[in-house]
């Protein structure tokens, strides 16, 4: 398990006007691996992982100091462009949120924007990703028809298979499953799974059997800290910090 | 304590509680049909009298005549009644207004919602709004006197009261209407698919172009359908700016011919025209055709609606196998679809080609041929010039652009409002506020009419209100989607796209004719509340949908009956929508001229009227007749046109001041 | 819930307005006043508001409420007893008489009508011919006419109107106007319209004449008539035509005392001071 460390932050501080929301953050992201941001709500886990993309510049007084390294650039440099940081970071949110369009112009959306106007270009990134999203088989029928009708799991592989047409090297992943029944969460897992093999996964969850099941570093949050960070297996077995042990055995949170 | 001893908390006896229940719902419906009893009404009224002008001129003839002229002023003296240059006139002035307002008006929209920061964003909301608090007999001066005479001078014409200048101005009246519909829209779609949109490495303005818009269309294109039945009802400021000419444009394309509109034609010539002559009758009949222009702009953007939401949230049953077609139909509809394949594929070219066409036709028959195709190449350059710009520096060309139309539009406000204060500031005295007019209103105050319009907004607000707020509840909280609710809905749509013009033709031939009411404050009260109705109805119904569905389960589950829950739990944190609402139309009651001019308003009386079957003085007619037919009135009028605006920009300042202190109070709530 | 509690004091608020327009109302509230409705053409206004002010001062116990809305709102008013007296621009017309034989019309003033040009044109005198050419399109330059190379923009009064009707009769002989006239809604839009309309010539009544615009002289029988109030007296001015006040019967009561009021020489002189000819 050791390979390159993809995206860092150094003494990462950040507020929502006054308040402070993310207190000296330092962490290292490993590549192909699954990271797992655990602790109770509000603890700042899912403001940490919009750092990673820069979705925190579109919140009003949102202020950051500190650094984050992404393939060793500093991503809040004022040289960076956010757009080309965002297309190598893709992003899944809480809750699924396809555009009211059909399933085929929901993935090629992303190709679009980029410049790929080519139909059989579109026909085959739409296809591959489907395919990777576990969805080809359910809506290959469909892909015209809107993407509104299809169920929440559905919808939320569609949205995987749509941050992935643009190729991203990081997934950040927002509680993804948060909205949806076992059955569909089992399969977005299983996807997990296999998404690892191409690509960096983060993955925000509030469900501590999922960060033990499909992770493989986890980073326990709470009020704004990060108190532990480590390998899923030593975080649920031999947690070094107290409050994390509180926090796993349920005693809180 | 036991759980099953009989509860204490039940107060009343179950039969009385579903009985009050049953007459609140029976009340709440019965205010709800309201409107399509009133659409009826106006229909039968005006056709009713309409009609009559077919024993002198067939249909077709009215229709498709090319000359008006009612009182038959030529050789023979033989009257002709052709409405088609007047149809024309309106269309055309429409549709001009619309070219203008739309990309205007969107483009401000856009602003407002998508990139101006939250802080400008109140004052630009309440900006735009204050154009919609302009009277517009101040818009038609503002027209007459600044706007005809800087196209005149400007493109070098003999005169400027011409189609363009109509279109011009009812652009800018249409505008807050389209901004603030548009505005509401967009700041509606999700902040999830903003997200989404941005964190595939998306541009602000791709977001904006390729998921916001079309995830908001239906309500941007209720927003210019709106703002088009605004512009095709509007009479006061048309008629005084588009020369009234009744002849069709030679060419169509010629946007310096001054032309008539419908509207105009009824604000002009109802007055004069001897009550059953031939000549009201005709009149009568071109509202009854303006009444239709409405409805059909009305049912066609419904009909425009329903096809753009079914498209974007398809229908789920639409799914595997569910409409299963006989065999030879489905080849049949294959076959359909084979051979309009290709064409749909194309759509985007086809539509290109003929938009190109269009557009070198307009141009060169404005500029002249040579001309006009250097615009059309340099529009055409344009275009492939910004297709080949990265995404990000297109993306500061655009939001240059959508700068561009707000600054406009301000600069628009900023004028009106400079104009009438220079104008009008001369005039203001306390004097002026509290004394009766004297020598024919050039001296001495406005006092009466000041309260006139008070007392006719106000009547007209106290009359609406419960009809409204009742049928806007109806429909959110109890309506089921039934086709009952669907003819409530058109009724009310058809309602509010009513022209205020009309309602003032159906005010003096119901009330004041037919009932017997005479010119009196109540005629003008209740035309009034007729038509500021749809606007209570649909910001009640807006605001009470914004209530999350989970606090009504939970007040119902507790126990509570329906109009309980309604009472108790809905209608307070929907009340700033309700009285925003109440308060918006408030200040559209006090402004408008058309409805009050045949059925409320005298130019002067002693004092105050003593009761409801007086007429009244108001401040807009006053405003009309002190311009327009007062020698040295001019002075006054424009005195009192500052009142007026201040009297309802008060109004709109105190609906804002409502609005941010409920949407504090409520802040944790939603 | 706390937010509708904030905004209790609207209710109040309100309730002040209307209290507050009352007590000013309650002045002159007065049950025993005898009233009278005038109603009809606009052009009439002045004439019978300011008569109305005036009589009004001079007589404690009266009522006189004066309207707009045309000269057919006013006979048709008068005809259904909505309004004690009507204002007319113009004689009873041939159908008015038929449905409604009582009703009786009075000329209570002359109004002549004055034609106007904007004051950089140097045009000084037309003849009626003349000025028919340009009102049916036979002229459409004023250099035509001897004035500078503009296209004459031909304005004129809406279909309806009294004024507009009189001028085709008598000015127009019943030839059709220009198709491309403009048509204004009343004399302070013609006014307006000319005033900043460089080529513009227009029809009103002679209250409007000012020095804003320039009226023109009629050529009439070798001389130069200007548009005065006097001229119209004498005779000499040809473009005039009579005002009316319309009643049901003959007058009675308050009615004939102000229409008396109107035609003493008191009233007289109101109907000059607005520009108007006396009797």
């Amino acid at each position: 398990m050791k390979s390159n460390i993809v995206i860092a932050t150094k003494d990462l501080n950040l507020w929502y006007g006054d308040k402070q929301a993310l207190e000296n953050i330092d962490m290292s992201v490993r590549e192909k691996s699954v990271t797992a941001l655990i602790g109770p709500s509000g603890c700042g886990k899912s403001t940490l992982i919009r750092v990673f993309n820069r979705m925190n510049d579109i919140i009003d007084g949102c202020r950051i100091e500190g650094k984050v390294f992404f393939r060793g650039n500093d991503i809040y440099d004022p040289s960076e462009d956010v757009m080309e940081l965002r297309s190598a970071i893709g992003m899944i949110f809480q809750k699924p949120n396809p555009f009211p369009k059909p399933i085929f112009e929901n993935i090629a959306y992303g190709p679009r924007v980029h410049g790929i106007n080519s139909k059989k270009k579109l026909e085959k990134i739409v296809e591959k990703c489907l395919k990777q999203a576990a969805l080809w088989d359910e809506v290959n029928d469909w892909l015209g028809d809107t993407a509104m009708g299809l169920s929440g799991g559905q919808q939320q592989r569609l949205c995987i298979a749509r941050a992935l047409a643009i190729e991203p090297e990081i997934i950040l992943m927002d509680e993804p499953t948060s909205s949806l029944d076992p059955l569909a969460t089992s399969k977005i897992e299983d996807l997990i799974y296999e998404l690892k093999e191409k690509y960096t996964v983060i993955i925000v969850t509030h469900n501590m059997q999922q960060a033990a099941r499909v992770s493989d570093y986890t980073g326990f949050m709470y009020l704004g800290e990060l108190i532990e960070f480590g390998e899923t297996k030593q975080i649920f077995e031999n947690p070094k910090e107290e409050l994390t042990e509180r926090y796993i055995t349920g005693r809180f949170g | 304590m036991s759980f099953l001893a009989p509860s204490k908390l039940s107060r009343k006896k179950r039969g009385e509680g579903t009985l009050t229940e049953w007459v609140i719902e029976k009340l709440l419906f019965i205010s709800a049909i309201f409107s399509v009893l009133v659409v009826f009404f106006i229909l039968v009224f005006l056709f009713g009298k309409g009609y009559q002008i077919f024993e002198e001129v067939t249909l077709w003839e009215f229709l498709t005549g090319d000359k008006w002229d009612p009182v038959g002023q030529n050789i023979e003296e033989k009257p002709y009644y052709g409405a088609h240059p007047l149809i024309m006139g309106t269309l055309l002035v429409t549709l001009g207004a619309m070219a203008f307002a739309i990309p205007l008006g969107i483009g401000s929209a856009i602003f407002i919602s998508e990139i101006a920061p939250p802080r400008i964003r109140d004052f630009l909301k309440t900006g735009t709004e204050l154009l919609a608090g302009i009277p517009s007999v101040v818009y038609g001066l503002f027209g007459l006197i600044i706007l005809t005479r800087w196209l005149q001078i400007n493109f070098d014409k003999p005169t400027g009261e011409t189609w363009l200048a109509g279109s011009i101005l009812l652009g800018i009246m249409a505008l807050p209407t389209i901004i603030s519909v548009a505005e509401d829209a967009i700041s509606s779609v999700g902040k999830e698919l903003k997200e989404g949109s941005l964190a595939l490495g998306a541009t602000k303005w791709q977001t904006i172009t390729k998921v916001i818009i079309p995830s908001s269309i239906s309500g941007i294109t209720a927003a210019v359908i709106l703002g088009m039945g605004r512009a095709v009802g509007e009479t006061m400021a048309v008629m005084m700016v588009t020369g009234n000419t009744p002849i069709v444009p030679e060419p169509i394309t010629n946007v310096f011919a001054s032309v008539k509109t419908l509207t105009g034609a009824l604000g002009i010539e109802m007055g004069e025209a001897p009550v059953n002559s031939p000549h009201q009758h005709a009149l009568f009949a071109l509202a009854v055709v303006l009444f239709v222009i409405v409805l059909s702009i009305n049912a066609g953007a419904m009909i425009i609606m329903k096809r753009i939401k079914e498209r974007h949230y398809g229908i789920a049953g639409k799914k595997k196998g569910s409409r299963v077609l006989p065999e030879p139909i489905k080849n049949f509809t294959d076959s359909i679809k084979n051979f309009t394949g290709p064409i749909k594929r194309h759509m985007d070219t086809i539509l290109g080609i003929f938009a190109g066409i269009i557009l070198i036709w307009l141009l060169t028959s404005w500029f002249g041929i040579p001309m006009g195709l250097v615009i059309f190449f340099m529009v055409i350059g344009i275009h492939f010039f910004s297709q080949s710009l990265s995404p990000k520096n297109y993306q500061t060309m655009a939001l240059g652009m959508v700068t561009l139309s707000i600054i406009i539009v301000l600069f628009l406000l900023g004028a009106l409002l400079y104009y009438i204060t220079a104008e009008g500031i001369h005039a203001l005295s306390w004097e002026f506020l509290t004394e009766s007019p004297r020598n024919c209103g050039r001296e001495g105050g406005i006092y009466p009419a000041i309260i006139g319009t008070l007392y006719l907004t106000l009547g007209a607000i106290i009359l609406a209100v419960p009809l409204g707020v009742g049928a806007g509840i109806y429909i959110s909280e109890y309506a089921k989607e039934t086709r009952v609710l669907k003819i409530i809905r058109a009724g009310i749509d058809n309602l509010n796209g009513t022209p205020s013009i009309v309602f003032g033709l159906f005010g003096y031939a119901f009330l004041v004719l037919y009932l017997g009411l005479g010119v009196s404050m109540i005629a003008g009260q209740i035309t009034l509340a007729l038509m500021v109705l749809p606007t209570i109805i649909r910001t009640t119904e807006e605001a009470l949908k914004a209530v999350p569905h989970t606090l009504r389960e939970g007040s119902l589950a507790l126990g509570a009956t329906k109009w309980e829950t309604t009472r108790r739990v809905v209608l307070p944190p929907s009340m700033p929508g309700i009285i925003t609402g109440i308060i918006l139309s408030i200040g559209r009651a006090a402004g408008e001229t058309a409805p009050i001019m045949f059925t409320a308003v005298v130019f002067s009386q002693p004092g105050l009227p003593n009761d409801p079957s007086d007429p009244v003085m108001a401040l807009p007619y006053y405003i009309l007749e002190m311009s327009m037919n007062i020698p040295g009135g001019q002075g006054n009028a424009a005195g009192a046109a500052l009142v007026l605006l201040l009297l309802v920009l008060s109004f709109y300042l105190l609906a804002a001041l409502i609005r941010k202190r409920f949407e504090k109070a409520l802040k944790g709530f939603r | 819930m706390k937010p509708i509690e904030n905004f209790k004091w609207i209710v109040p608020v309100f309730f002040a307005i209307i209290l507050a327009a009352s007590v000013f109302a309650g002045c002159t509230d007065d049950d025993d006043e005898e009233t009278i409705d005038i109603k009809g053409s606009t052009t009439v206004l002045p004439i019978a508001d300011l008569a109305a002010e005036k009589y009004m001062d001079e007589h404690d116990d009266v009522a006189i409420t004066v309207s707009g809305g045309g000269s057919s709102v006013g006979v048709t008013a008068v005809a259904d007893g909505t309004a004690d007296i009507g204002m007319a621009s113009r004689g009873l017309k041939d159908s008015e008489k038929e449905k409604y034989p009582d009703l009786k019309e009075i000329v209570i003033a002359r109004d002549g009508i004055a034609l106007i040009i904007h004051k950089s044109n140097n045009i000084t005198a037309l003849s009626q011919e003349e000025i028919r050419g340009i009102y049916n399109g036979t002229y459409t330059n004023w250099k035509e006419l001897g004035g500078p190379d503009k296209d004459i923009v031909v304005v004129g009064r809406d279909s309806a109107s009294g004024t507009r009707e009189f001028f085709w009769k008598h000015v127009m002989k019943k030839e059709e106007f220009v198709e491309g006239m403009l048509e204004k809604n009343s004399n302070g839009a013609v006014h307006e319209t000319v005033k900043g309309t460089e080529g513009a010539i227009g029809y009103v009544g002679l209250g409007y004449v000012d020095d804003q615009v320039k009226a023109v002289k009629i050529k009439n029988e070798g001389e130069e008539v200007e548009p005065t109030v006097q001229n119209v007296k004498d005779g000499k001015y040809p473009i005039s035509r009579n005002l009316h006040f319309v009643t049901n019967g003959d007058a009675t009561g308050l009615a004939k005392k102000f229409i008396d009021f109107v035609l003493s020489p008191e009233g007289q002189k109101i109907v000059e001071d607005e520009g108007f000819v006396p009797l």
